[in-house]
């Protein structure tokens, strides 16, 4: 039996809007050729939905109900200080600063400092002069070829930053990619960074999505990262996402890793609506290690989706994940997690983990940590929990004369610090704790 | 860490090849005409002699498989097959529907003997006095025999073949059937529903602690036929029954399909045990034959306090696609699910179990291990999920597999879903997670680690299998030296 499939409005919108804006988005001929055959891989998928089992939890078909317009350049009047307000705790961090505003790489509020070995190019100047892939994706990589929203954001992609750090380049101050929303029209943005890090280079890159005072509520995003990790290469990745309760986030990020190397992934989401955070890592030479986890806080009708495939793809890999999940009111939690162990992947370790801890009777967690196994010389595991704040733990802080408030506020701390605990970055560590402990703060301000 | 010597070599002993149960018994049949259709339908219903709204129920079953398509889900790969080139009806010509035990054909009587399972009453096994278990035997489509029934009826037991059911307990069967798994429920199901032959019906009346272990002996003997059978099990109030399943078929070039359907239903404060050896041909060591095992088994905990228990043990099948699960509705209600799944040669097993808390202060257990070795793949799929008002739910899951050679595959699909913030659920999948104080208890008497979380799985593990009766322990028996170190989750 043959069924016509039924376009969504959002779906016939995003499709129609290709047709009108592609003229205006950066590339050359090549890349003006992968953006059609992307939004016909779009065409052909539409939006994800439930019964695709890695969207199982997360049907974009049935929440994304508006198609926004897409944000293609920028000349929002903001200034740099603007920018370091937006920032919040993150301002702290001693870094350079790569600023796009609602998707546009905004140089004059950038700062990045010239060092040898790195460059720093905006995106949309790399595609004028062709299409930017970092080497060795194709065969074997963990991203799904038809994974719909990595095909819009191929298609629309309009701006990001391109960081190439060369052989031995330690680079010293991490790096921010700060996304500002600004202006009061609620926009579409599609962005795209290429992160390629030569062989025994050092970077720390943060990916901050924050809004401006006055930004519209609502917002899509749809980013993608492709990190390169070389041989040797050591790479701290972190995206820290606070936004507002009406804005969707789609994040992809796919890594590849180089022998001997090290990649630590990490997440931190809170007052997000929508966030599906999807990491695709493959090990492409040994005794390279990842290191995905995250921490996630929601409240209110918050959906935090954290879903990733690990591929083993060679021996000796070691790979770890830890992802902590606090709920409140009628928020919900996802994690998806798959380790692949192939068949010649031996003396691979995994350890998965994803844990959350419910704060009110209405939210939701839903779990799936999966492992698909090859190989017998291998050792793995995986484990996840729900509860609630344990009865006894309160009781004990209680009896030592903490107030019921502060003692709650301290436990889950306590939880969602051993998340934070594995970002390396001490600076970085001490952002993320204090956007986590300002949630509480507002958390505790509300029920009081 | 590798599997040691010792368990590769018990594994082995277990392989493919090794299947003991592939003879064929020369008997004649009774067959439909081959393919699925409306007549095939009326045919099987006739045959049974069957109340009207049993065969509409059928016929509906039948239309709404029609409408369905085949799940592709699990991680089974097999080629796609043709429901037109099958018998869905065979039985034994001399023993058409269950009769005494002297009027049996002594042909089957011989190979039921061969197969180790006791027909005869006054069988009791060797050194265990009193382990009386009353067996239903079916063979291909019918039920041949139901043993020791006249002792269950002085206790109130109802045990016999679904077909007699329908004739004598028409109006229980009538309230029960399809309402733990629906007529149209999965693709297996609905087929299941449509043309279903025989099977066991159990029921225990309120307060009854049923005497013996009851137990149905399932055989496939004939030729291009597939076996649906369908058992119901019933615990009123405050009853408690252990039901044991075992089943066995030829070696054949060509696969053959079971595809059941098992409901339980267990009333307030009622406990069933419901334990399982699949051991159908599992094809030989290129994959040539074998069954495909698509069976569908539910438990209801209807009542409150009530306590259904899966225990299985599967190590045939050249496909397995089976989720015993339990619906834990009823306040306190427990459900348990304890598995050995071993596959070798070219076995693939998608098995595992669903808990879905529905009641109040339910709980739930979930052990599976899963062995693969040769060219294999074993799945462990499962489902634990709190519905919203499933206040103060608990499930504890471990799973654990591992894999002897570098040929075969283990897999975890673990789902979990809370909707409860008063849920508590956890899930592991290491061995490191065996208590420290019993390794070094073990260790500090002289054994290495390995032979120390060796003894404490199997502990475990014969924990289990000392609740299946002494028929299955020989074939059971090797499964229990084997240790699990160096297991994956």
């Amino acid at each position: 039996m043959t069924v016509a499939k039924i376009k969504t409005k959002v779906e016939q919108e995003l499709a129609d809007q290709f047709a009108h804006v592609s003229g205006k988005l950066p590339g050359d001929a090549s890349v003006k050729g992968a953006r059609q055959a992307a939004i016909d891989t779009f065409d052909a998928q539409g939006l994800p939905h439930r019964h695709i089992e890695e969207w199982k939890y997360t049907d974009l078909r049935a929440i994304v109900k508006e198609a926004l317009p897409l944000n293609v350049g920028d000349a929002s009047a903001i200034t740099i200080a603007d920018v370091i307000v937006a920032l919040g705790p993150l301002q702290t961090i001693d870094a350079q600063r790569v600023v796009l505003v609602n998707g546009a790489y905004r140089k004059e509020l950038s700062s990045t400092e010239a060092q040898s070995g790195v460059t720093i190019t905006p995106l949309s100047e790399a595609l004028a002069r062709g299409p930017v892939t970092a080497k060795g994706f194709g065969a074997g990589e963990a991203a799904p070829a038809d994974d719909a929203v990595l095909a819009l954001n191929a298609a629309y992609m309009t701006d990001g930053a391109v960081v190439e750090v060369a052989t031995g380049t330690e680079v010293e101050r991490p790096i921010i990619i700060a996304h500002v929303r600004a202006g009061g029209e609620a926009g579409f943005t599609a962005a795209r960074h290429v992160l390629r890090v030569g062989a025994n280079a050092t970077v720390t890159v943060v990916e901050a999505f924050v809004s401006l005072p006055g930004a519209a509520v609502a917002g899509q995003m749809n980013t993608a990262s492709e990190v390169d990790v070389g041989d040797g290469a050591h790479v701290d990745h972190i995206k820290v996402a606070v936004d507002t309760g009406a804005v969707t986030h789609l994040a992809s990020w796919i890594g590849r890793l180089g022998k001997d190397s090290a990649y630590h992934g990490y997440h931190h989401t809170q007052g997000v609506g929508l966030a599906r955070n999807q990491m695709f890592v493959t090990f492409d030479g040994e005794g390279a290690e990842v290191d995905l986890s995250g921490s996630y806080l929601g409240r209110g009708k918050e959906h935090v989706d954290n879903t990733l495939v690990v591929d083993h793809a060679v021996p000796h890999g070691t790979s770890r994940e830890l992802f902590k999940c606090v709920l409140d009111d009628n928020a919900r939690g996802i994690f998806q997690g798959k380790v692949i162990v192939q068949q010649i992947a031996q003396k691979t370790d995994g350890k998965q983990m994803a844990q959350a801890l419910m704060l009110s009777p209405d939210t939701e967690f839903d779990s799936k940590p999966e492992l698909e196994i090859y190989a017998d010389d291998v050792l793995c595991g995986h484990g996840s929990t729900v509860a609630e704040l344990d009865e006894g733990l309160m009781f004990y802080c209680r009896a030592r004369g903490i107030p019921e408030d502060q003692a709650r506020s301290l436990l889950v701390q306590s939880f969602i610090g051993e998340a934070i605990e594995v970002v390396e970055h001490e600076q970085v560590r001490g952002a993320i704790t204090a956007y986590a402990e300002q949630w509480l703060e507002e958390r505790a301000a509300r029920s009081s | 860490m590798a599997a040691v010597q010792d368990t590769i070599d018990q594994v082995k002993d277990i392989d493919v090849d090794q299947y003991k149960y592939g003879f064929e018994t020369d008997i004649e049949s009774v067959r439909a005409p081959k393919g699925l259709n409306e007549d095939i339908i009326r045919y099987i219903s006739a045959r049974k002699d069957e109340p009207e709204w049993m065969l509409e129920w059928r016929l509906d079953a039948y239309q709404r498989w029609q409408t369905m398509t085949e799940p592709t889900w699990a991680k089974v790969d097999y080629p796609k097959i043709d429901f037109q080139d099958l018998y869905y009806y065979s039985a034994p010509k001399s023993t058409e529907g269950p009769k005494s035990l002297d009027e049996v054909d002594p042909e089957l009587l011989a190979t039921y003997e061969k197969l180790g399972i006791p027909l005869k009453e006054q069988a009791v096994l060797a050194g265990v006095q009193g382990a009386k278990v009353a067996v239903d035997a079916v063979f291909d489509s019918v039920s041949v025999v139901t043993t020791f029934k006249d002792e269950l009826k002085k206790a109130g037991v109802i045990f016999c073949s679904i077909s007699e059911a329908l004739k004598t307990h028409p109006e229980l069967v009538k309230r029960y059937i399809g309402s733990v798994v629906p007529k149209s429920d999965n693709y297996y199901a609905a087929l299941n529903s449509a043309v279903y032959s025989d099977g066991s019906f159990v029921y225990i009346p309120e307060g009854v602690r049923c005497p013996m272990e009851l137990s149905t002996y399932f055989r496939i003997n004939d030729k291009e036929t597939g076996q649906f059978e369908r058992t119901l099990i019933i615990a009123e109030k405050g009853s408690y029954v252990s039901y044991l399943e075992g089943c066995t078929a030829p070696m054949r070039d060509e696969n053959q399909m079971h595809a059941a359907v098992v409901e339980l239903v267990a009333l307030d404060d009622a406990e069933i045990k419901y334990s399982t050896v699949q051991n159908w041909y599992p094809g030989d060591k290129d994959g040539k034959g074998g069954i495909y095992n698509f069976v569908t088994k539910r438990a209801d905990c209807r009542g409150n306090n009530s306590k259904v228990s899966w225990t299985q043990v599967e190590t045939g099948s050249a496909i397995t696609w089976k989720y015993p699960s339990c619906i834990l509705r009823g306040d306190n209600s427990r459900g348990e699910f304890y598995s050995i799944a071993v596959s070798n040669g070219r076995q693939q097993i998608d098995s595992g179990t669903k808990m879905i808390h529905l009641g109040k202060n339910t709980s739930s257990r979930i052990i599976s291990k899963g062995i693969a070795a040769g060219r294999s793949d074993n799945t462990y799929r499962g489902l634990v999920s709190a519905h919203r008002k499933a206040t103060n739910s608990r499930n504890f899951t471990q799973c654990d597999s591992l894999l002897i050679g570098d040929q075969c595959g283990a897999h975890t699909v673990p789902y979990i879903e809370a909707k409860n913030s008063t849920a508590h659920f956890e899930h592991e999948a290491t061995t490191s997670k065996i208590s420290d104080d019993k390794l070094f208890y073990c260790m500090q008497r002289g054994l290495n680690e390995e032979e120390a979380v060796a003894l404490i799985v199997n502990g475990f593990v014969r924990d289990v299998l000392q609740q299946l009766p002494m028929e299955f322990m020989a074939e059971t028996q090797k499964l229990i030296g084997i240790s699990l170190e160096g297991s994956v989750g």
